[in-house]
């Protein structure tokens, strides 16, 4: 057995975003996790933005009028776009640890993500 | 009995993850979707302008109806858990010490009940604001 496998590893972690020697299986646990980190940090700042709405029309009002900004409708985007890659990747994930599809993984993933990708495209045209 | 395709991580709770975390934040994913698509919608294609709930006056509106408010809270909740849980298991993949672990776990409890009430008193006072 590998005794490096239960040692503390910042490496094994930077590693999920290097795009070399990857099979199929390590991308769609590196999309997870990398979907996961930014929808769950833009959760708090997204709790936090709401706050203006407890200082009144004025704050509230103006931050809305940001949101015009095309790096802040990039930003949006940015989020939507994880959401459903997270949201579908997040089924088969479901699906698999409940015993469903486990030996049909990639052809799960790939389903699932052609889905996304239209779902995005559709989000795309709608928002521009 | 079959094997579980080659190069996919095989899933359930990691080493160190209780089984009962690891099935609430399997079981809070599709609700949490479920709720996400609905609060999406009603966000984004509703409201005096078609665009969605795009101003103060449209918010304040929208939080009248105790569904509505009731909804959000659930969706709160169901997202920090989820998020909490998610970002807990992050940090056991990189395997930490165990008492930086102990502290990191106090911590996601400390920072998830601190959202979650924060978040209840948003919805209440967003709702007050209209009365």
């Amino acid at each position: 057995m590998d005794s490096t496998r239960n040692q503390p590893s910042a490496r094994r972690f930077w590693s999920w975003f290097i795009p070399l020697r990857r099979d199929i299986g390590s991308w769609a646990f590196a999309l997870n996790r990398a979907t996961a980190i930014g929808l769950t940090i833009y959760l708090f700042l997204h709790l936090i933005i709401l706050g203006k709405l407890a200082q009144g029309p004025g704050a509230y009002d103006q931050f809305l009028a940001l949101t015009e900004n095309p790096l802040i409708k990039f930003g949006e985007w940015l989020v939507v776009a994880a959401a459903i890659l997270h949201g579908l990747n997040g089924i088969r994930v479901v699906l698999t640890s409940f015993g469903v599809g486990v030996t049909r993984q990639k052809q799960l993933f790939f389903g699932f993500m052609a889905i996304a990708v239209v779902v995005i495209l559709i989000f795309t045209a709608r928002m521009y | 009995m079959s094997k579980p395709t080659p190069s996919f991580p095989a899933s359930g709770p990691r080493p160190g993850e209780n089984t009962w975390t690891w099935l609430l934040k399997i079981v809070t994913g599709p609700l949490l979707l479920l709720i996400l698509i609905l609060h999406f919608t009603v966000n984004h294609y509703l409201g005096s302008m078609s665009s969605g709930l795009m101003t103060y006056d449209d918010v304040i509106k929208y939080f009248q109806n105790p569904v509505i408010v009731a909804i959000e809270i659930l969706f709160l909740v169901t997202v920090v858990t989820h998020s909490l849980l998610g970002f807990h298991g992050i940090l056991l993949d990189m395997h930490p010490p165990r008492a930086l672990l102990v502290i990191s776990t106090w911590l996601h409890v400390v920072i998830g009940i601190s959202a979650v009430v924060y978040g209840i008193w948003l919805a209440l006072t967003i709702a007050s604001l209209g009365s």
